[in-house]
């Protein structure tokens, strides 16, 4: 990246093709939301789970670049780890998109949200 | 293959002309001289000089003797709001201006509360005007200078700068009209005006970057006190040896702007109008400020349900300038429009579409388009 380009070329490509992104249709999805006033920021993240892993992960979100791109990274790797202990380390993902380290809050909010559809896994949304 | 780009910030700076780049290139190809010195090459190079500072002079129907050739328009708002408070505070360390101006009218007034003068800062209407009542009620006895623009920089509303001066004559303050956004947008004379002071810009109609002007009024002439010393060019306002290419580059442009002045905000308005009609028929587009009493090169929107860089990022091969700059991540909203009352998550997702000479009804429809179809996207990621 260069100085004066302002988003990684990863951030750019999740950008563009957004991995997982959408509400899911069907049943068996549980759901956790979060959000940040100042920014506007909002997240919700879907997650569905078979034989205590998670088989799928789609998302819905209002937010800057490096957040989408943040829960498009995420719906591609969550895809069989266990449930049990389901996590994110915020830091570690924005430094894997080159995130100032102002936008930290931002990934927090996914955080909170991946956290709490974890914890209403096999509850269902409302 | 990648999408055309379209440039649609001409609020921040324009092309130069190729007329202004040939008078430039022309001026730096000349024979050497210092516009200070008396040698032929001196000589030359003070002709033409005087002959841009004509040009500059006759856009805004001023006196060419009351043009003082500064860096950009910034130093002139500086030397005004800076000269004009130190030079008048034996009279009063008051002064008056509006929350909206450019940072170059509220930093150096900043820089002067520092040195013991008070400002009042008002706060426009919703539509970002200024009621000029306002102006006179925020007078005292020690007011020496009132500081309005004549255009918004981001939103482009049009301030009623001739019923402001009559309260600043009320009051007997002096006047200072930031027109860097105005100057060949929208025909208006010092006179009309009748403020003391005017900063005039050149890269924003397609003159060089590096070079702006201070109008001074001749009778009666306001005390200023200079910001540098050395030379006494300018009248001793602003000494140094004088850029004559960049001068010859701003003169060619004001005289451009001046053929152009009887067409070219029409068909700007036009332009303008006709993205808006685009625009606003999706849900959620608001237009900031004034509706009518506006500059025709400017339209700022703020759109709901998405994020303000998130939708910049998704319009990347179209230049515009946005309602913050939150890459940095602090995502701090433009201070205009949260004056203006727009929330900050609204104030964030703001675009400002700017127009220039070079610009078309193709550019235009485009664009919208582009806007259109990125709205569209992320609020499909995130569902009302």
């Amino acid at each position: 990246m260069s100085t004066t380009e302002p988003y990684a070329p990863l951030v750019a490509q999740l950008f563009a093709e957004l991995p997982g992104a959408g509400r899911p249709a069907g049943p068996g999805w549980a759901c956790g939301e979060a959000r940040e006033p100042l920014s506007g920021t909002w997240v919700r993240v879907y997650l569905q789970a078979a034989a205590g892993r998670v088989a799928a992960c789609r998302y819905e979100v209002r937010g800057c670049p490096h957040t989408v791109a943040a829960l498009g990274l995420l719906a591609t790797r969550l895809a069989g780890q266990a449930v049990a202990g389901l996590d994110v380390d915020p830091a570690a993902l924005a430094r894997e998109l080159g995130a100032p380290a102002a936008k930290l809050g931002r990934i927090f909010v996914i955080q909170d949200a991946l956290r709490s559809a974890a914890l209403q896994l096999n509850v269902g949304c409302p | 293959m990648s999408e055309p780009f379209i440039y649609l910030d001409y609020a921040a700076t324009t092309p130069p002309d190729p007329q202004v780049r040939a008078a430039m290139d022309e001026c730096l190809a000349a024979a050497p001289g210092n516009a200070s010195s008396s040698h032929v090459g001196g000589r030359a190079a003070r002709e033409r000089v005087e002959a841009a500072r004509a040009e500059v002079a006759a856009l805004v129907e001023a006196p060419p003797e009351a043009i003082v050739f500064t860096s950009g328009a910034t130093e002139a708002d500086n030397l005004a709001i800076l000269g004009a408070a130190r030079g008048n505070a034996a009279r009063g360390r008051h002064l008056v201006s509006v929350r909206t101006e450019h940072r170059a009218v509220l930093d150096p007034l900043a820089r002067l509360a520092r040195e013991g003068f008070r400002t009042t800062l008002l706060t426009p209407g919703r539509d970002g005007l200024v009621d000029p009542a306002a102006v006179g009620r925020a007078c005292e006895p020690g007011t020496t200078l009132v500081s309005v623009m004549l255009v918004n920089n981001e939103i482009g509303v049009l301030q009623d700068i001739a019923a402001i001066a009559a309260e600043c004559r009320r009051h007997g303050a002096l006047l200072h009209v930031d027109a860097a956004q105005a100057a060949g947008r929208v025909p208006f004379t010092v006179r009309g005006l009748d403020a003391d002071l005017v900063s005039l810009a050149a890269h924003k109609i397609h003159g060089p970057v590096g070079v702006g002007a201070l109008y001074v009024r001749r009778e009666p002439r306001p005390t200023l006190v200079p910001l540098s010393f050395g030379g006494g060019q300018e009248a001793g306002l602003r000494p140094g040896t004088l850029p004559v290419h960049q001068i010859v580059g701003m003169g060619t442009a004001y005289a451009l702007a001046r053929a152009a002045l009887a067409a070219e905000p029409a068909r700007l308005a036009a332009l303008r109008e006709r993205l808006w009609s685009a625009l606003r028929s999706l849900p959620g587009v608001h237009l900031n400020g004034h509706p009518t009493q506006r500059a025709p090169h400017i339209l700022n929107v703020s759109v709901d349900g998405v994020d303000g860089e998130a939708l910049l990022f998704a319009l990347g091969s179209v230049a515009l300038s946005a309602g913050s700059a939150c890459n940095s991540g602090h995502g701090e909203p433009s201070y205009v429009l949260r004056a203006l009352g727009r929330d900050d998550v609204l104030a964030q997702a703001s675009l400002r579409f700017s127009f220039g000479r070079p610009t078309t009804e193709a550019e235009i429809d485009l664009a919208a388009q582009r806007v259109r179809a990125a709205v569209l996207r992320l609020r499909a990621l995130a569902p009302a």
